[in-house]
């Protein structure tokens, strides 16, 4: 796992390690939990990747590593553009957002600072993915 | 019909999906950016903006193949946007909503309004289609006995084995014609939406010789193989074809039968049809099933 690297300027770069950190930390507990379902899930037939991200680390696994920009922003994307809709109708908070696409679905969903995209083949059981991964 | 009468087909239809279902607040069609048809409850400025929001999600979807549904399922409610051939309709409903039946009055029912209304509007819409005028086949037929080479003779050959007198082929057509155009005007097609026909690239090769149909053009087995397999219950008689420049003509279509000419990818072609593309042999075009 990546962790981010804090700097400043009049200090020594200040390295936050994962074996230092406060194990109770809640944020970072639900990441590690999240990371670890996701990695099961990964292991599912037709699940063809993955995105999980929160304000300070990430981890990705995808079929394709090298268009992993292109599933960040398509990810990034879904996420805002789902929120303004939700918002927009008043509907409250957006629990989950499935794009079926022509060749791939994507499921993605928030959970608390986490921002989660599964990427899988067209016949797989979303719902039962949404399930397992939903708290 | 006017695009006025089709956006008010489909405005009605879509109030009378949420009077079926009062958990269904709020629906409408874009298409191109534009909303074509709304319902009542539907406010144009936040339909407007949730258009600008899907196109922007669709414009990263080349990942995924290019995007056909988003759901958006939220604490207080649900939003569909689903892509019906360059159409896209937005349901928006409560989570008290039945989804079976949301899904049934909305992806059954807004096609069939959309399939109907287009048999309904008139051919007008397809001003470049040149339709082949069937009583001048005779005339090119004789024409065309003047330029007989060897592959004539094959052509002929395979030709007579099937030959029917014109008038009667004239009758025959015309009675189906006829059939056809009664069925679409008093019956409506249930069956769900088609794929779109795939378009082939082929090139031209001349088809000449004696009672050759001049309407008519032969394509690769395969390529027709391919049309029974993604159309099994629709025969396909008829092919639109556009030449580079443009110019587009629908006629009947028949298999090659010679397996040398077979999985070259080739369509043979009377001359009558090629100069109605205003093309010529050795020249490509892109060929696609007409599927009624």
């Amino acid at each position: 796992m990546v962790k981010k690297t804090s700097n400043q300027e009049t200090a020594t770069a200040v390295i936050v390690d994962e074996d230092e950190l406060s194990p109770d930390s809640e944020e970072d507990q639900v990441f590690t939990d999240l990371s670890n379902k996701l990695a099961e899930i990964r292991k599912d037939k037709g699940v063809t990747g993955y995105i999980l991200r929160n304000t300070t680390s990430a981890t990705i696994d995808l079929k394709e590593p090298e268009k992993i920009v292109e599933y960040a922003l398509f990810s990034s994307q879904v996420l805002d553009s789902s929120r303004e809709i939700s918002n927009l109708f008043e509907l409250g908070d957006v629990e989950s957002i499935l794009i079926e696409g022509k060749e791939t679905n994507a499921l993605c969903m928030t959970i608390d600072e986490n921002k989660i995209s599964i990427f899988m083949e067209k016949d797989t059981d979303h719902a039962d993915i949404l399930k397992r991964i939903s708290p | 019909m006017s695009n006025e009468v089709y956006t008010l087909a489909l405005k009605s239809t879509l109030q009378e999906i949420q009077n079926a279902c009062p958990d269904v607040t709020s629906n409408f069609i874009f298409k191109d950016g534009k909303i074509l048809a709304q319902d009542k409850n539907t406010n144009e400025e936040n339909a407007t903006q949730i258009i600008a929001a899907y196109d922007t999600i669709a414009e990263r979807t080349d990942i995924i193949g290019g995007l056909e549904t988003m759901t958006i399922q939220s604490a207080e409610g649900k939003v569909n946007i689903t892509s019906i051939n360059d159409l896209h309709l937005t349901t928006v409903s409560s989570n008290e909503a039945d989804e079976k039946y949301v899904n049934t009055l909305t992806r059954i029912l807004i096609p069939i309004v959309i399939k109907l209304v287009e048999q309904i509007q008139p051919a007008s819409t397809d001003n470049e289609t040149i339709t082949i005028d069937q009583t001048e086949t005779e005339d090119d037929t004789t024409e065309e006995i003047v330029d007989e080479n060897e592959e004539t003779v094959d052509e002929t050959t395979e030709d007579t084995e099937n030959y029917q007198p014109y008038e009667t082929e004239e009758e025959t057509a015309t009675t189906e014609l006829d059939e056809e155009t009664e069925q679409t005007e008093t019956e409506i097609d249930y069956e769900p939406l088609l794929p779109e026909p795939p378009v082939t690239q082929l090139i031209i090769e001349n088809l000449k010789g004696f009672r050759v149909p001049a309407d008519t053009v032969r394509v690769d087995t395969e390529v027709i193989a391919q049309w029974n397999e993604l159309y099994s219950d629709k025969k396909i008689n008829e092919v639109e074809v556009e030449a580079l420049n443009g110019k587009t003509t629908r006629c009947k279509v028949k298999p090659i039968k010679k397996s040398k000419d077979s999985g070259k990818g080739i369509i043979k072609m009377p001359e009558k049809i090629q100069l109605t593309l205003e093309t010529a042999a050795g020249e490509l075009v892109t060929v696609k099933p007409v599927v009624e």
